[in-house]
């Protein structure tokens, strides 16, 4: 068992410097890896973050680019979503801080005409899941849009893309003990809103 | 007293999700839960919502992917070119450093048979060997430091916007 472990970890490592020398090459191989591997993941936060999808699929093809030029500096201390979320994110706000520099409310609201999230059900769902989910998706998309975006954004991160505290903390440039904050408050609005219309 | 317990039963409903709960909580957490069904529709309600949020599913268009990917070659590419021009202006940069270090003795004798001719003092032809010697130099060193930051602001290898 711990043999087991110690291989894993092994590997684990090898790949993580495997993935920091690529990204120091700038190796384009690489990077057609990681866009496949996490295009997904991106392209969700990015939307839940903008609520638009045209800002979304900007920002996605910059947050690529980006990460190839930036590459170097990418040292495998953190898991590689995270530096990514960290790039996409401080794309998103100098984005959106040149088109609307008020309040960070103000910041992630999309402009208008623009087209809004669009949500699809999971593809391995059955048709009667897919109908239900559908409509429970759409009513947290709605919800999640109405929530401030700084509760938001955290609740995206810990339980869309799973990740730990720390690093939350280190996507979004703001003490532990703030997003835990963030976490019990936007859960609390969450739920409120839930509980608040019919289900 | 009673409202207490179902107070800190809200709590670790919350805390499970955000942070995890040590066993000694889940395990009372899920005692009072299984007797006290206002606390546990609360947790369902909860879990309703993160299920749901876990769930939602952004329509994903294909072409946007593969147009990153094109981008993302493209301006690869452009980077190689540029460090391979970098590197190649860095190289003659070097050669001729190199080359003004080793032809300095000789450009001194030039220079002290031009002050023999006109008969510039020993201030003045030092003064014109430092300036023969240093001026082309300098002027190489600007026009690769001009050249640098020009291609730096089209490449957006300036640093970060804070």
């Amino acid at each position: 068992m711990v043999r087991t472990i110690f291989w894993y970890a092994t590997l684990m490592e090898h790949e993580a410097q495997e993935l920091v020398r690529g990204l120091r090459r700038r190796d384009p191989s690489l990077l057609d890896r990681l866009i496949e591997q996490y295009h997904y993941r991106l392209l969700r936060y990015l939307l839940m973050l903008t609520g638009s999808q045209e800002t979304a699929e900007d920002l996605f093809q910059e947050t690529w680019i980006r990460v190839l030029e930036k590459g170097h500096q990418y040292n495998g201390k953190w898991k590689f979503e995270t530096w990514l979320f960290t790039i996409a994110r401080n794309l998103a706000i100098d984005l959106l801080r040149r088109r609307q520099p008020q309040s960070l409310d103000a910041l992630l609201q999309p402009e208008e005409g623009e087209r809004p999230m669009e949500l699809k059900a999971p593809e391995d769902a059955t048709p009667f899941v897919i109908a239900a989910q559908g409509e429970e998706a759409r009513r947290v998309a709605l919800l999640l849009r109405r929530l401030p975006p700084a509760y938001r954004e955290v609740l995206v991160l810990r339980f869309q893309e799973d990740l730990e505290l720390s690093e939350i903390a280190w996507v979004v440039g703001s003490p532990l003990s703030t997003i835990k904050s963030r976490l019990y408050r936007g859960l609390e609005a969450l739920r409120q809103h839930l509980e608040g219309q019919p289900s | 007293m009673n409202g207490d317990i179902h107070e800190r039963a809200r709590k670790l409903i919350d805390a499970w999700h955000v942070e995890g709960l040590p066993e000694s909580d889940r395990a009372g957490l899920e005692t009072h839960l299984a007797a006290c069904p206002e606390c546990a529709a609360r947790a369902q309600v909860t879990e309703r919502a993160l299920q749901s949020l876990r769930t939602l599913a952004p329509r994903l268009n294909p072409a946007i992917v593969a147009q990153a990917r094109l981008r993302v070659r493209v301006r690869a590419q452009e980077l190689r070119e540029y460090r391979s021009r970098l590197h190649a202006l860095w190289m003659s940069c070097a050669l001729s450093w190199i080359l003004g270090a080793l032809t300095a003795p000789l450009l001194w004798q030039g220079v002290q048979w031009i002050a023999e001719r006109f008969a510039l003092s020993t201030a003045a032809s030092v003064t014109l060997f430092v300036l023969s010697w240093s001026v082309p130099a300098a002027a190489a060193a600007a026009v690769l430091v001009w050249w640098r930051s020009q291609t730096a602001t089209e490449n957006g290898f300036l640093p970060p916007r804070t």
